[in-house]
């Protein structure tokens, strides 16, 4: 009987393999993006933006790329190393890579001395406008001394001397990039820097003929298009119509191109402009697309109807980069410019903050997330997964979240606990009472208006505050924007809480954590959300100057990596046991696809996730043993 | 006549700059953080921002920002797109899509007047009979039912049923263009079936068609001799405006098959801030619109000989 079993298992392994092998990868790919995120430059050098980044990295090769596991692998870069601890860092080039045009005409040779061109661009106020140098200012030696070298010039003899500055002289005197040879580039960093090869996965690395230059000029550059820009990646643009469509077609001069195995391409990408999620659904049902990510109310039609056509098609999408909190607004205003003085007294006060920590299970808000498997989009830690890890392989947000004493768990919310909950309620109310705040306390939320997605979690938080608060001690009022929730409501400081997403530009914990720190004017989140900066509670402030220390003492370890991770990750938990932020979820949504994600570029930090190469598709919808399987192979 | 057109010329370039200096104005009262995309407040220091807006003239005095603009608008330039197409003139902007826009909404146009105008014409005719009671009833079904939703069937049965293309392609420009033009067709078919019905209706009470017919005319001479003349010139003052407002396009439609036109260029440069293309969209929209009015006047002079320019009973 059991080798009748075995024999039968057998055979129907052998045939669903010879089912899967007979289905044909797709040759020409459709994908879309909604009609918000169309393309804004075609410059590579001029954007932070993914909207753009997604395109250019198809059309240029930066030094380095990262694989289906987010290690980083070769680019335009064949190896890289320092010699020195990281002080100064080594790019070997490909020899033999080419710049084409739109035709495929070869333009030029690439060499090292485009990407000295190329920093020198984009550290020029003239030229780039002072787009894409945060990273350059913090890592390349001299770079922001150069950039302030470039302004003062432009104001005394005008922007045209600015502009007509090369990366010869001036900026090779400055700025810490040479080429060594015609494949030979050093880069001399800020101070050693063992992560310095993940920026060089980003655009502001990318690199820039000088011929390109001559050709268009500086102007012309500006204000690049698909036919005036040179391509050395695995595409070119074959045709594009702003709010419709892009066609990326094979470069025949790519360097890989013979190197199917590894570099793999589609022949046609076909980036498709919709106006909405549901379209992309509608249209995968009509087959013009080869994938479709869910919106909540399609997701729930399918999941929901065990015959839907669909129902055995639906995916979990591996989660995005991006790591979502509840910051708080420390200095909260009215409509009228005046002060909240009972947001900001309660705000302050840390067993009130703590409640959202401790005294909330955010299932049924994760729930409007990732309505069939809510607890996989947990997230205990404030930096994202896979941005760092030890030399023994742990991974540094698991760190973070072992650091607070917590795990996670597939079928429970650990970091709700109901007795520390009920404690704090009860030592809030007492100290608040006493500080004149009173009850309940209104927490300002916003979202865009008319997007239902957004209501829905919305009022999925309100619901889950009102069941663990109680509506006698905090009610969250929901409120709407009209495009910008920076400009329109942070700006004014008009709202208690955000939830933001931050996903890192390189692969090191300060990525996450600078944002956060106290007194300095480079942290993000601090100065334009929480303004912690403005906050007058002597405790908090206390408690900020800690975490920031915590975080400047981590960044100053350079010598062992291992060491310097540790220190970052007790900042860290630090910063969120004292609940100045509260983590709340990754971004794991549901899909039908004919692309298997788990070979897709995975990028933790960079820009490189929409690069399409080694995709493996199958011309048949995967079905969610097909994921499963996939995942488990990862 | 040619006084009058002097004078009504210099009145719509009065309004167009009115228009576009109130417009200029009112932009200038945002904060200056929107001129910044949401990466850049979060990527550039304050000091880089604030040099930028410099270089920019953006920290000027709005009068004087005003008087710069104007000077540049007299040579035709409106500047560059700052978030659209990063750096690209905003003529060029524009002009990328309505041609697109005007090719899509003139064929609309043409199809809905045609069919819209004889659907009209024989539901005034046999008023009460059995054509009468569906032009009605499709006309409260076009009005009745929300646009999306009937855009929506349309997609469906033209996407799932015949297997046209869902979305606007420039690779199949004419048969990804069907289900748009049917979109705007259904929708304005409805709109000159109810207004010419409506005239027509009127016109068949008043008393010269019943002298007409005491004369002897028939139906046929009636109704086109006099009554669809008399009918079409309320219809014929719009018709300019009609026509030259399909350069703008359609909003909802070209957001819904990714038409790559006019229609969301006007509200994506408004939620993203791109001033000097909100500019180029209004000094557009404003000039069409007074021009429009303009050649809507003067048709109907041609159309109907009673109406005279000159003089006190001169219109408008």
């Amino acid at each position: 009987m059991k080798k009748l079993l075995s024999f039968v298992l057998a055979m129907v392994m052998i045939l669903s393999v010879a089912s899967f092998a007979s289905a044909d990868e797709i040759k020409e790919l459709h994908t879309y993006e909604t009609q918000s995120r169309e393309i804004e430059t075609w410059n590579v050098l001029m954007s932070q933006k993914a909207v753009d980044n997604n395109v250019m990295v198809n059309l240029v090769d930066g030094l380095l790329t990262n694989n289906n596991k987010g290690e980083l692998i070769p680019a335009a870069a064949k190896e890289w190393y320092s010699e020195d601890g990281g002080a100064t860092w080594t790019f070997k080039l490909n020899e033999g890579m080419k710049w084409v045009d739109q035709n495929g005409t070869v333009k030029a040779d690439v060499k090292a001395s485009d990407w000295v061109t190329a920093m020198e661009w984009v550290v020029n106020f003239s030229k780039n406008n002072g787009t894409n140098t945060s990273m350059p200012f913090q890592m390349v030696k001299g770079a922001k001394e150069y950039y302030e070298y470039t302004k003062e010039l432009a104001a005394a003899e005008g922007e045209e001397a600015a502009k007509a500055l090369t990366a010869d002289g001036k900026f090779a005197e400055m700025v810490g990039v040479k080429a060594e040879d015609d494949l030979t580039l050093v880069y001399t960093a800020t101070y050693p820097m063992s992560y310095f090869p993940t920026v060089c996965t980003y655009t502001s690395f990318y690199p820039l003929s000088p011929e390109l230059i001559a050709e268009i000029g500086v102007d012309g550059y500006k204000a690049a298009e698909p036919a005036t820009i040179w391509y050395t990646g695995p595409y070119i643009i074959e045709s594009f119509t702003a709010g419709n469509e892009k066609v990326f077609k094979q470069n025949p001069e790519y360097f890989y191109a013979n190197d199917t195995e590894g570099h793999k391409r589609f022949e046609r990408v076909i980036i498709k402009m919709i106006e909405s999620q549901d379209a992309a659904y509608q249209l995968f049902q009509t087959g013009e697309l080869d994938h479709a990510t869910l919106s909540p109310s399609n997701l729930n039609i399918i999941s929901n109807n065990p015959s839907n056509e669909f129902y055995k098609n639906l995916v979990e999408a591996r989660p995005t980069k991006y790591s979502y909190q509840i910051h708080f607004n420390f200095d909260k205003l009215f409509e009228d410019g005046t002060a909240d003085e009972n947001w900001n007294k309660a705000v302050a006060n840390e067993a009130f903050r703590q409640l959202f920590y401790y005294g909330l299970d955010l299932t049924q808000y994760l729930r409007t997330i990732n309505a069939i498997n809510p607890l996989a989009c947990v997230n205990y830690a404030y930096s994202a997964n896979n941005v760092a890890g030890k030399s023994d392989g742990t991974d540094y947000a698991a760190m973070v979240v072992a650091a607070q004493g917590l795990s996670y768990a597939s079928d429970t919310y650990m970091r709700y606990d109901a007795d520390k909950a009920a404690a704090l309620k009860a030592q809030a109310k007492e100290e608040l009472t006493a500080a004149g705040v009173t009850f309940p306390v209104s927490i300002d939320y916003y979202i865009a208006g008319g997007d239902q997605t957004q209501l829905d979690r919305a009022n999925a938080l309100k619901q889950t505050i009102s069941d663990y608060f109680g509506d006698d001690f905090a009610v969250l009022n929901i409120n709407t924007y009209v495009s910008s929730i920076a400009k329109e409501v942070a700006a004014l400081h008009k709202a208690s809480i955000y939830i933001n997403g931050w996903g890192a530009d390189f692969g090191d914990p300060i990525n996450f954590l600078s944002q956060e720190t106290y007194g300095e004017d480079s942290a993000y989140y601090t100065v334009t959300y929480s303004f912690a900066n403005n906050a007058t509670d002597e405790n908090l402030i206390a408690v900020y100057k800690e975490f920031t220390d915590l975080t400047n003492a981590a960044h100053a370890i350079t010598d062992d990596d291992d060491a310097r991770y540790d220190a970052f990750a007790k900042a860290e938990a630090y910063f969120l046991e004292h609940a100045l932020c509260v983590p709340i979820y990754y971004d794991v949504q549901w899909e039908l696809t004919c692309i298997n994600d788990y070979t897709r570029v995975y990028s933790p930090y960079g820009s490189q996730t929409y690069r399409y190469v080694n995709w493996e598709t199958n011309d048949q919808i995967y079905t969610s043993e097909d994921y499963a399987a996939f995942a488990a192979a990862q | 006549m040619a006084k009058y057109l002097l004078k009504r010329l210099l009145q719509s370039v009065v309004t167009i700059l009115l228009i576009v200096s109130v417009v200029f104005l009112l932009m200038r009262l945002m904060p200056t953080d929107y001129y910044f995309s949401e990466d850049e407040l979060m990527k550039l220091t304050e000091d880089q921002k604030q040099s930028r807006l410099e270089a920019e003239g953006l920290l000027d005095p709005p009068l004087v920002q005003l008087g710069n603009f104007l000077v540049r608008l007299s040579r035709f330039d409106l500047g560059t797109s700052r978030r659209i197409q990063t750096n690209k003139p905003v003529v060029d902007v524009i002009g990328s899509r309505f041609g697109v826009s005007m090719r899509i909404g003139l064929t609309a146009l043409g199809i809905a007047l045609v069919i819209g105008v004889v659907l009209g014409v024989l539901q005034a005719r046999f008023k009460g009979h059995a054509i009468d009671h569906v032009g009605t009833g499709y006309t409260v079904f076009i009005n009745a039912v929300p646009t999306l939703v009937s855009y929506s069937l349309v997609l469906i049965f033209g996407a799932r049923v015949l297997g046209l293309p869902s979305l606007y392609s420039v690779r199949k420009v004419q048969q990804s263009s069907i289900l748009p033009i049917a979109c705007l067709t259904l929708t304005s078919i409805a709109g000159y079936m109810l207004w010419t019905r409506r005239y027509m209706v009127d016109e068949l009470n008043k008393d010269y068609i019943r002298l007409a017919k005491l004369k002897g005319l028939n139906d046929r001479q009636v109704m086109f001799r006099h009554v669809l003349k008399n009918a079409f010139v309320p219809l014929a003052q719009y018709l300019p405006y009609s026509v030259l407002m399909t350069v703008g396009g359609s909003l909802l439609v070209e957001k819904f098959f990714s038409v790559p036109g006019m229609g969301p260029l006007l509200t994506d440069a408004i939620s993203r801030y791109d001033t000097n293309v909100v500019q180029g969209c209004v000094l557009l929209y404003a000039t069409l619109g007074v021009v429009g009015v303009l050649l809507g006047d003067l048709l109907m002079v041609l159309v109907d000989p009673r109406i005279s320019l000159s003089g006190k009973g001169e219109v408008r």
